[in-house]
């Protein structure tokens, strides 16, 4: 029999959310160009050269060495790109991920990257051409809500702040705008530079829609412990418990 | 038990549960002002720069943070954070009924309103860098000790100003 990997314990929507999102199984949302996701990262104009860091990896002449014989390069390593970043802060209002879920994601399905979880944002630097794919594939996905969640380099304080009146994530920075038509649109690249065009990220989640799609434990929402009431909290707790239980006798070791 | 009287100014803290734009910002203090009572009352929320503070983008304009006037009271100022807590001092307890209701009728949000002591009594280092002796005991409270001096306002019966209180 095939293993099977395991993510992440429990029977809550959260918890298979947040399967869904480690093992990188996840619904496509909407279709972001990728000239877009370019611009609003804003290392280089779209259609610009990749600016690189050392010659293609086939000129270079590399030494025998059997693991990298073994192990594929990157299309962003092979060709020499820049190491370049992307930095995401999703709402604490039930936005779709959160940076610990994001990292997951990035760590278990994107090869050659190297998130950073902080705790109100979540980094992901990799080579130029391999960021930028790993970027859409964000943009995407049900990973994001495009109102609760935005790109940003830096000022990323909105995380932890109540909304917008109109269910926006507030930014200092007025990066992205609710338009008239009901889409949101970006209109400043992720550290605050203005666009040459906006770009359509298309309509926002509804509340329901966010609560269930979120990766976010919340006493409003859904709690980790499960159902309210039942006789048995969730696996996820347990698994919880079975870890700090490891973790604090494994660390405390008189001898 | 101690009765409560009446007479004595309470001071008041709304927030609603979202950040408000400044059209609802604006018919909210509105409101505020027509109920009356009012002796001081402070905006409170994050900062909006004019220009990207920080980062590859550092000094780019912000115009969405621009221009954003709203006139109360027939007086004009212009916002300079989002409007996400307001606390006021009202002259007594009987204006307190009369601010819920106009709070309800401004507010297309919910909203949480309590009283308690919002505003500090006795002078700070800070107040005293900023202003020297404090005569005017209303204006502590209201002043941020990170801003410059242009961050105050008062509104009041009297219309006091900025420019009535700076040295």
């Amino acid at each position: 029999m095939a293993y099977k990997p395991q993510f992440y314990p429990g029977s809550t929507s959260v918890g298979i959310n947040r399967r869904k999102h480690m093992s990188g199984n996840l619904e496509k949302l909407r279709d972001i160009p990728e000239a877009d996701v370019t611009a609003i990262m804003g290392h280089r104009a779209p259609g610009a050269d990749y600016s690189s860091t050392h010659p293609p990896l086939k000129e270079m002449g590399e030494p025998d060495c059997p693991v990298r014989q073994l192990v594929a390069p990157t299309a962003g390593a092979a060709a020499g790109d820049r190491v370049r970043y992307s930095q995401w802060t999703d709402s604490m209002y039930f936005a779709p991920s959160t940076p610990y879920w994001r990292s997951y994601w990035g760590a278990i399905n994107c090869k050659g990257c190297d998130p950073g979880t902080l705790s109100g944002r979540q980094i992901i630097e990799a080579r130029e051409r391999d960021i930028e794919a790993y970027t859409k594939a964000q943009y995407d996905s049900e990973m994001t809500d495009v109102a609760l969640c935005s790109m940003r380099g830096c000022t990323v304080h909105g995380h932890s702040l109540r909304l917008e009146e109109n269910g926006m994530q507030f930014d200092m920075l007025a990066r992205t705008e609710m338009g008239k038509d009901g889409n949101v649109y970006a209109v400043k690249d992720q550290v605050g530079i203005p666009l040459d065009k906006k770009v359509n990220l298309g309509k926002p989640m509804t509340e329901a829609e966010a609560k269930k799609r979120t990766t976010i434990f919340r006493a409003d929402g859904v709690p980790m412990c499960g159902a309210v009431g039942a006789r048995k909290y969730d696996e996820a707790v347990e698994a919880l418990h079975h870890m700090w239980e490891l973790r604090s006798k494994w660390g405390f070791r008189p001898e | 038990m101690v009765t409560e009287s009446d007479t004595e100014s309470i001071q008041v803290e709304i927030v609603p549960s979202r950040f408000l734009m400044p059209a609802s910002a604006q018919k909210l203090l509105n409101e505020i002002y027509g109920n009356g009572g009012l002796i001081r009352i402070m905006i409170h929320g994050p900062n909006l720069p004019r220009s990207v503070p920080y980062g590859p983008g550092r000094g780019a304009p912000i115009d969405e943070n621009r221009d954003l006037l709203i006139e109360v009271g027939g007086q004009a100022f212009e916002l300079c954070v989002k409007v996400g807590r307001i606390r006021l001092e009202l002259e007594s307890a009987k204006y307190y009924d009369g601010l819920k209701a106009a709070c309800e009728r401004a507010l297309p949000i919910s909203f949480q309103i309590r009283r308690g002591k919002f505003f500090h009594t006795r002078q700070t280092i800070t107040d005293y860098a900023k202003f020297g002796k404090v005569e005017d005991t209303r204006i502590l409270g209201l002043i941020d000790p990170r801003a410059k001096k242009d961050r105050l306002a008062i509104l009041s019966e009297e219309r006091v100003t900025i420019d009535d209180e700076e040295r």
